[in-house]
Parts: structure tokens; C-alpha cells; sequence
């Protein structure tokens, strides 16, 4: 309750007493919740899941994703169509202005596609055109977790 | 109306209401939450594929258990391996909370270009011991996918091709017939808690 009556005059005294807001500005894209699963045994492709979220004031579009270990990663979406799962894929993602994009099972996710070695590790950037907007690194996690 | 006479009241009333909602819940079957039994059990056609070790598989595959199948590829990296793994999950839940029966999982490959038995059966193995993988010739997984109404087609892609493909899930009964299905999206709770009445087990 507290947290919600918060005047926002508060939250800069806050901010400003902390000297966190300031001085360092949130990233505009943050990833989170990343879950990029192993791949199973014989199988040169997986899929990766995770959260975006926009802290600007503007639309994020991500027109590309790249990985050191993968050949080629692409963005792809399943679909329930009547009954019939298809996959299609997402050339473009636009991420409106301070929303949060889930890529979940069953949804958006990340098609990860011939790995280039045996890293346990993957590390995903994400551009918009030629620049990048935001690299993370994250570990594989087991399917059956 | 004096107390012992108000007292006989309430017993009789409660006995009666009891009486009735034990009816009512003896005459009503249980209800399925997403599965769905198919009023009249469908035989499986005459056809012959392999299993992942390169056996045969036809009818007779199906005959003696309860199975549970499902139609994707392993070059499939969400709704194929998320669905196994809703199956493998549910299977678990039900051997953990005692149940008698208990239904084989199935994967009958709608890429049998790129599936062979040896693939396959990594793949299948990877949700579990005992599942079953179906491949062999397109023609041999056309005659049983059109007798069970399943839908398959290549679908192109920069690098290759995925395959469209309906994602429900068939059960089979002991004699080898089509009798429920699960539409999807598959949820581990509703798979524990159907396929019980589904087998007759609950």
C-alpha cells in the first residue's frame, strides 16, 4: 500500500539520497528470466526463452540476435492454428515503449541453430540494424529441469 | 414443535440432503478437464513403420497397453520437445501418486525424410525409458495419420523446412483403438487428471 502512494517527489528524494538514479541510467532494453535450454543429444538446434523489457519512451525494435555459439539464431513464433502447431519466423520484434515482451514454450521464442562448439555458456546480443542493443551471457539449462 | 420432535426434523432434512447429493454425484460422470472420449473407438488402419531400433511396428504395436501419441519431428525446438516433456512430466505424476495404469508415450515423426529410427530414438529416449518412436516411409506415416484425421505438411524455411503439424494428443486404447484425444496447448493437470477416467482407473 505504502509502495503505491508513494508521491513520485519521494522517489526522487530517494533516487537522489542514493545517488543511484542518476548517475546510472537504466539500460533502455533489459533481458530477463533468460532460459536457453541444452540441446538434445544429436540435434543442431534449440530453443531459448526469456523476458525484454523497454525502459524507454520509445518503441525498441530487434531486427536482429547473434551468438558466438550458434551459427545463426532467429526469432520464431508458434502458432495453434486450428489444432495445427506451426512455427513461423519473426523478422522484426517490435517492443512498444516501457512494455516487457515475453518469448515463452509455445510462443515467441529463440531458435538457436548449430552450435559452434561445446560452450556451457551462451552469450546473445541483440541489434536493431547496425547497432547493438543489448549483449547478455547466460548457462544452458537442462531440459528436463 | 417440541425439541425431540425439531431434533427428528433436522436429521431426517440432513439424511435427505446427503441422500440426494450422493446421487447426483454417483449418476454424474466424472468430468474431463481438456480430453476428450471419442464416442465410438476407432480400430488403427493396416500399416507398417519402425520403431527406433528398426522393428516393425503396425496395428499389433498398439495392442496390450495404453498409449499415448503424438505426431512431431526433432527438428521441431518448442512445441515438439515442450509437449514430450508435458507427456513424460504427467507419466511421472501418475506412477508417483500410485496409479495402476499407466500409458506408453508415442512419437510418431511427420519428418521421416530426416528421422531415421537412430535419431528418433535419441530423441525419444532423452524424455524417458520405455517410449516409443515411429518413422519408416512417408506413405507408411500417411496411412496412419489420415485414418486419425492428423494433419502434416512441410512448411519452407530460409534454411531447410519445418513441418506444420496438428498437435493434439491420441490415446489408444488396450485394443489397439483411437478412443479420447487432447487438444492443445497440453497441460501436465489436466493429462493427470483425466487419463485416469479415460483408463478407468480413477
Amino acid at each position: 500500500m505504502l509502495r503505491c502512494k508513494l508521491p513520485a517527489a519521494t522517489v526522487m528524494a530517494v533516487c537522489i539520497l542514493i545517488g543511484a538514479c542518476g548517475s546510472e541510467p537504466q539500460p533502455p532494453l533489459v533481458a530477463t528470466d533468460i532460459v536457453i535450454i541444452e540441446a538434445m543429444p544429436g540435434k543442431q538446434m534449440t530453443a531459448g526463452y526469456l523476458s525484454l523489457t523497454n525502459h524507454s519512451n520509445a518503441a525498441i525494435s530487434i531486427t536482429n540476435v547473434s551468438s558466438p555459439e550458434f551459427e545463426s539464431v532467429e526469432i520464431h513464433e508458434s502458432l495453434l492454428d486450428d489444432g495445427v502447431a506451426k512455427m513461423r519466423r519473426i523478422t522484426e520484434l517490435s517492443i512498444p515503449a516501457n512494455t516487457t515482451i515475453t518469448l515463452e514454450r509455445g510462443g515467441k521464442h529463440l531458435m538457436l541453430m548449430r552450435p559452434t562448439g561445446t560452450s556451457s555458456q551462451v552469450t546473445l546480443s541483440f541489434q536493431s540494424g547496425d547497432s547493438t542493443l543489448l549483449s547478455v551471457r547466460a548457462p544452458f539449462t537442462p531440459r528436463n529441469n | 414443535m417440541g425439541p425431540k420432535n425439531l431434533l427428528f426434523a433436522i436429521v431426517l432434512g440432513s439424511a435427505l440432503a446427503a441422500g440426494v447429493f450422493v446421487a447426483t454425484k454417483l449418476n454424474r460422470p466424472p468430468e474431463l478437464q481438456t480430453g476428450f472420449i471419442v464416442p465410438l473407438p476407432n480400430a488403427l488402419p493396416d500399416f507398417s513403420l519402425l520403431d527406433q531400433s528398426g522393428g516393425l511396428v503396425n496395428a499389433d504395436t498398439f495392442r496390450g497397453q495404453w498409449d499415448l501419441v503424438f505426431f512431431g519431428f526433432t527438428n521441431c525446438p518448442d512445441i515438439c520437445p515442450t509437449t514430450l516433456q508435458v507427456l513424460a512430466n504427467a507419466r511421472r505424476e501418475l506412477i508417483d501418486s500410485g496409479a495402476t495404469t499407466v500409458p506408453r508415450i508415442v512419437l510418431v515423426s511427420v519428418d521421416p525424410e530426416r528421422d531415421t529410427p537412430e535419431v528418433l530414438g535419441q530423441y525419444v529416449n532423452y524424455f524417458g525409458e520405455g517410449n516409443l518412436g515411429v518413422t519408416g516411409t512417408l506413405e507408411g506415416i500417411k496411412t496412419l495419420t489420415g485414418a486419425l484425421g492428423i494433419y502434416f505438411e512441410k512448411s519452407p524455411t530460409d534454411d531447410g523446412y519445418g513441418v506444420d503439424h496438428s498437435a493434439a494428443v491420441l490415446v489408444i486404447n488396450p485394443d489397439g483403438e483411437f478412443s479420447a484425444l487432447f487438444s492443445a496447448p497440453h497441460l501436465i493437470a489436466s493429462f493427470v487428471h483425466d487419463l485416469p477416467i479415460i483408463m478407468g482407473d480413477d
